[in-house]
């Protein structure tokens, strides 16, 4: 058991061709909320998985109070209080919380379950931590934070001293993360210490004490939050100078380009996920859309470009109505979008770039009834360089691109199309920093240029960066649109939760805390 | 740390490299069978040269492979059609009836005296090509557009409806179309319907021009055409495509169609080239063979034609070997089917390295491993 200090010491860490861990070191005291900070493929998630004794180490060692501990398994990890919240929550949905909370624990001899003896040390738990959880409650029914909750109960249940958490407020409003903030205290001043992964600087700022950067597989700084700032952070994360805060320039909108009416459309299920939603982008103007994910920003921009069916409303391109027209048309007509999810929608992961490149555009590369492969592999080129596609040529397959470079040559080859207006969901989820400051220029020249976009978005910083309005969606409707200039995360933030800019913010914010029997 | 298998960074994928681990299968596979025919008290070494020389070294054996090969490469390109475009189609023995029977009827409508009359072979050719390629086509379009518009199982729906193509042509020959006498087939064709011969003094015919041609027409389309582009996305990556505003659906059921035209080719090629009559029977399994072909070929449509020809031989030696060895000859469909297994696993070594080291020196290096922990 952790009771004063945990140390990994010269941690190596070697995949085929790849020195995922090299010589890293690591101490986290009982009673701290220590942050590591990286970008993707810095070797942190690695570095927690041998923590947690999912892999093993090629050499190195891991000091439990000084005294040296193996890690075999992550059941080793669990005996020695070890425990890890995985981004990917890993609950049975149709169970309840105790059932969840249970799962894979053998209490005593007996062959019975004893769900009551375990809900009445659930509530103690749950009191004591203040993560105001109702044992019977089915986890399917509760919002994505309270599932978080679940899964921090899990391993407090088990009597972990120290709990890693991966990527925790990926997706949570800005209140439920704010809650969780306040449980992660609360577990500090029990005396267990909290490892959160991430690579979001602000929220390290509000609620570490300490930092450990990684790049490259190698520490390269301990910091106390104290005596450091986002700027010394992020250098040390990328290894040089990046400036997030981008320069918009002033420039008025112009005609709307891109008119919503009414529309409404449903999911596969037929529950209706956009409710009648009107929104009108003009040219040279990012409009972003804000709002929790699954609130029905995917349905709107699937059913914008006619992937989705689309119930009720209408969609219209420059006032011509494009509603029901194929997918190929409104390509054609000219909207372009860039989906959410780049590996299996927006390319052919097993083709190379110069393919993919005209993925959408194979009928205009053409001569005769014949492919052009000298016009395609041409503009595949300049796509590449324009865009700075690192890659080691066109021939490579898509699928071997990291994530932003993937990404930019989606963004790419929708913004070349030359198309009025772009959809955009999602463009730098999951990328590092380097490559996000890369996809945002790439779009800040897009509305230079005049495009009409629809920027869809979780992440606040990035539409308050980008976008020239903000409009907030909840549960496929509008809550209200904001100047992002004037605009407080607060007041975003309520909206995203579903309470209306404005009055009755006392009375809707009592009812949302009933309603989700949350106490905080 | 040498483990026994290590995962390559990236998978080896030049042309050589597919060529090396294929051919090292399918010698895997003759070592493998080498002991079959031992258990027989046959030399392994005696067999495989009765294997081999017949169809390969002599004229009159290589005009019989070339009369295999044909209808072989053709359904291997329908399979090659349908697969990469994302259709899984098992189907083609029923295709390859389905066009035997629609050549059939129309070679015999063209007898003297039917319906027809008699046409000049250059006329009655391409008519032949055009109503079998349609009516094998839109035998597999209708499993395309259940797939496509109701969401129904390609595989189980292909499968079955061999069964229905089979008995359609049972009941025509033991009905409408049969000769007197006791066989339920159909009277010859007439002679001006016969694909020419090749080469003389063997069984060799046209049939295997028409499979070399279409398999440069496959490759074309595949490679060459907008319109292979999108099938090759579609079989890739059904989303991608939709999102590129290609009609999945139409491509789906048209992939379905080209490839149940493919083999109902292979069916019209072997009436009008070697058997010169329908008959009950008369598939005997091609469009299952067909198929190993296109798996062996992995797909590529100029892989066929040789693939094919190697299969074709090697059925056409397996009756040389019984008769000069006495080992029967079904023991080269053992041969065939181990190695389209090992060439498919050995795919595994694109994937990952061997260290055989690492089988002698296992136990200690585990050990070695916990400790360091």
């Amino acid at each position: 058991m952790v009771k004063h200090t945990l140390e990994m010491r010269n941690i190596v860490k070697r995949f085929p061709g790849v020195l995922a861990n090299n010589n890293a070191n690591l101490t986290i005291h009982a009673g701290e909320i220590h942050a590591l900070l990286g970008e993707n493929g810095a070797g942190k998630s690695t570095l927690m998985q041998i923590l947690y004794g999912f892999h093993s180490m090629d050499s190195g060692e891991i000091l439990i109070d000084g005294e040296r501990v193996r890690l075999g398994s992550p059941k080793d990890a669990i005996a020695l209080g070890i425990g890890m919240v995985h981004q990917e929550f890993m609950l049975v949905r149709r169970f309840s919380v105790v059932e969840n909370t249970i799962l894979g624990l053998r209490d005593g001899s007996s062959p019975l379950l004893d769900l009551q003896r375990a809900s009445e040390k659930l509530k103690d738990l749950s009191n004591r931590h203040g993560l105001a959880l109702d044992p019977a409650a089915k986890v399917e029914s509760l919002p994505i934070g309270v599932q978080q909750r679940v899964e921090i109960l899990k391993l407090l249940y088990r009597d972990a001293r120290l709990l890693i958490l991966d990527e925790p407020t990926a997706v949570l409003t800005p209140r439920e993360r704010n809650q969780l903030f306040a449980i992660l205290r609360r577990l500090r001043e029990d005396g267990r210490s909290v490892v959160i992964v991430t690579h979001k600087l602000n929220e390290i700022m509000e609620c570490a004490d300490r930092v450990t950067v990684m790049r490259d597989g190698q520490v390269v700084a301990t910091r106390m939050i104290g005596s450091t700032s986002e700027q010394e952070l992020t250098r040390l994360m990328v290894g040089r100078e990046v400036n997030l805060r981008v320069d918009k320039s002033n420039q008025k909108p112009g005609e709307p380009i891109l008119q919503i009416k009414e529309l409404r459309v449903g999911d596969e299920t037929g529950r209706e996920k956009v409710r009648g939603l009107s929104l009108e982008v003009r040219a040279g103007e990012i409009l972003g859309i804000a709002g929790v994910d699954g609130n029905g920003q995917s349905e709107l921009a699937e059913a914008v470009m006619h992937l989705r069916e689309v119930k009720s409303g209408h969609v219209l391109l420059n006032g011509t109505d494009v509603t029901r027209l194929s997918v190929a048309r409104h390509r054609t007509m000219g909207i372009s979008y860039v989906p959410a999810d780049r590996r299996h929608v927006g390319s052919v992961t097993e083709m190379s770039v110069a393919d993919n490149a005209i993925l959408g555009l194979q009928r205009k590369y053409t001569r005769s009834l014949f492919r052009s492969f000298v016009d395609a592999r041409e503009s595949a080129e300049a796509l590449v360089a324009r865009f700075g596609i690192r890659s080691s040529g066109i021939d490579l397959a898509a699928g071997k691109l990291s994530g932003g470079n993937l990404q930019k040559l989606i963004l790419g080859r929708e913004i070349m199309r030359g198309s009025a207006a772009l959809v955009v969901e999602h463009p730098t989820r999951g990328l590092d920093v380097g490559a996000v400051e890369s996809v945002w220029r790439e779009l800040l020249l897009a509305r230079q240029e005049g495009k009409a976009i629809l920027l869809i978005s979780t992440e606040l910083d990035e539409l308050l960066n980008l976008a020239d309005r903000i409009a907030v969606m909840f549960e496929g409707r509008i809550m209200g649109t904001v100047d992002p200039a004037v605009a407080s995360v607060e007041e975003i933030g309520l909206m995203m939760a579903g309470i209306p800019a404005g009055g009755m913010l006392t009375t809707a914010t009592a009812l949302m805390e009933t309603r989700h029997g949350e106490t905080l | 740390m040498a483990r026994l298998f290590e995962r390559r960074l990236t998978p080896v994928d030049s042309p050589l490299a597919i060529l090396a681990t294929t051919t090292t299968a399918f010698l895997a596979a003759m070592f493998v069978t080498a002991f079959l025919f031992l258990s027989y008290g046959a030399s392994p070494f005696q067999a495989y040269i009765a294997l081999f020389h017949e169809p390969f070294a002599t004229l009159r054996g290589f005009g019989y492979s070339l009369v295999r090969a044909s209808p072989l490469a053709l359904i291997a390109l329908g399979t090659i059609v349908s697969w990469r475009s994302g259709f899984s189609y098992l189907g083609f023995e029923g295709c390859f009836v389905i066009g035997a029977t629609a050549t059939g009827w129309l070679a015999l409508l063209t007898a003297p005296g039917a319906r027809i009359g008699p046409l000049p072979f250059f006329l009655f050719l391409p008519l032949a090509i055009l109503f079998a390629f349609a009516a094998g086509g839109v035998w597999a379009g209708l499993v395309g557009l259940v797939r496509a518009r109701l969401g129904g199982n390609e595989v189980l729906i292909s499968l079955m409806s061999n069964y229905v193509a089979i008995f359609i042509l049972q009941y025509l020959v033991s009905g409408p179309l049969r000769a007197p006498g006791s066989l339920p087939e159909t009277p010859l064709l007439p002679r001006a319907t016969w694909l020419p011969f090749l080469l003389p003094g063997t069984r060799a015919h046209a049939g295997i021009l028409i499979a070399l041609a279409a398999a440069g027409l496959v490759w074309m389309l595949l490679q060459k055409m907008p319109l292979g582009y999108e099938l090759v996305v579609t079989g890739f990556n059904p989303l991608a495509a939709r999102y590129a505003g290609i009609d999945v659906a139409r491509r789906l059921v048209l992939a379905a169609f080209f490839a149940g035209g493919l083999g109902a080719l292979a069916g019209m090629v072997e009436v009008l080239g070697s058997q010169h009559r329908l008959m009950d029977g008369i598939s005997g399994g091609v469009g299952f063979v067909g198929i190993i072909v296109a798996l062996l070929s992995r797909l590529n449509p100029l892989a066929v034609i040789p693939t094919a020809l190697l299969y074709g031989g090697m059925s056409v030696g397996a009756d040389a070997m019984q008769r000069r060895v006495s080992i029967p000859s079904s023991i080269t469909f053992i041969l065939q089917s181990l190695a389209v297994l090992l060439v498919l696993a050995c795919d595994a070594l694109r994937y990952y390295k061997v260290n055989p080291s690492a089988i002698w020196r296992r136990t200690p290096q585990t050990v070695a491993g916990q400790a360091s922990k």
